[in-house]
């Protein structure tokens, strides 16, 4: 394989979305399990990005970050500091962030007024 | 029986991300140099990849035509993952050998669902040594469906042999819930068979024996 030259060929150009102004909600039951995650201490933040994969092509991801190498817009929604990727922006607007108590298939979940249709266990979306 | 060269495309899939990416969005096990499928929601056949490990890189080789369709769907995922895409398609001949070939400097062999799958500069062009004519009667021989013949966005893998390809035990990917749904409850639809040469169904003509998608 010529891979010498493997570097000199052009990259792919990649669909770069536009940036949207990312505005959601967390729900009382949400704000209550962040609270009892993140105790006193605000200098973590909740990361909801989105990864490809999944069922339906696009999984959520959620973390608890001090900080982070992404490019990301920071948002405060009841005294939470919430961290989105500028890259799956346009995916993420509008959403709520639920938390659903039940014994199997229970823990956050993600309303997403952008999905068109999303897998069995929530977890993906399209 | 020899080699012959094929219309492929090769990508090269660089970054950190670059194993995690095609495994979340293919129906086998990317971990390692395989033979994988791309499909849709609904379990249809985008293209048949051969995921290649070189280097720091994976050489991801397809079937021509269907190139522009497979970019369509990888470039959209490529959300905040660490994977670079580059398209090096005019600079490899992509060939197949039925026979393990010997290695030789500046060629990449790796085992494929077709046979051994050679990747050549396009500088150091390699010799075919079987005719279109003996591929497919090699295929019909050995069960092994090729893109417009065989595997097609009308079918799903399991419709065109490639029940190998659909890792049983592996996470989610774009159009699992169907495959895993179909596996689970038997009903897998039309298989590819082997048929005599010259049945009125066939998808591919051999000498001796035909390819065909039916239900069984």
């Amino acid at each position: 394989m010529d891979c010498g030259t493997c570097e000199t060929a052009p990259t792919i150009e990649v669909i770069q979305p536009k940036v949207v102004d990312v505005s959601l909600t967390i729900t009382e039951k949400a704000i209550e399990m962040l609270t009892d995650a993140f105790g006193d201490d605000r200098s973590h933040a909740l990361l909801v990005g989105v990864l490809s994969g999944g069922c339906s092509g696009y999984m959520y991801d959620l973390q608890i970050v001090e900080s982070t190498d992404i490019d990301c817009q920071e948002i405060e929604v009841s005294g939470f500091r919430v961290l989105v990727p500028n890259a799956s922006s346009h995916l993420l607007d509008g959403i709520e962030v639920d938390y659903v108590d039940r014994l199997m298939g229970g823990g956050f979940k993600i309303n997403n007024p952008n999905a068109s249709s999303s897998c069995g266990c929530g977890e993906s979306f399209a | 029986m020899g080699m012959i060269q094929l219309d492929a495309y090769v990508l090269l899939v660089s970054g950190q991300d670059r194993y995690s990416f095609l495994d979340g969005l293919s129906t086998n096990k990317v971990d390692c140099s395989c033979s994988t499928v791309l499909t849709t929601t609904n379990a249809k056949i985008i293209d048949v990849l051969d995921v290649i490990e070189v280097g720091e890189n994976l050489a991801v080789v397809g079937y021509g035509p269907y190139k522009e369709a497979v970019l369509n769907h990888l470039q959209p995922r490529i959300l905040q993952q660490d994977v670079t895409i580059r398209d090096i398609t005019s600079i490899n001949n992509v060939y197949v050998s039925t026979e393990e070939p010997h290695q030789q400097q500046g060629l990449t062999i790796s085992q494929s669902y077709l046979g051994w799958l050679v990747v050549a500069s396009v500088k150091n062009p390699l010799k075919g040594t079987m005719s279109e004519a003996e591929f497919t009667d090699y295929r019909t021989r050995q069960l092994i469906p090729y893109p417009e013949f065989e595997i097609s966005p009308n079918v799903h893998p399991f419709n065109c042999g490639l029940h190998h390809l659909v890792h049983e035990a592996k996470g989610c990917y774009i159009g699992q819930e169907v495959l895993t749904r179909m596996r689970s409850r038997d009903k897998m639809g039309k298989q590819l068979v082997q048929v005599p040469s010259g049945a009125q169904d066939a998808t591919s003509n051999g000498t001796e024996f035909a390819l065909a998608i039916r239900r069984i």
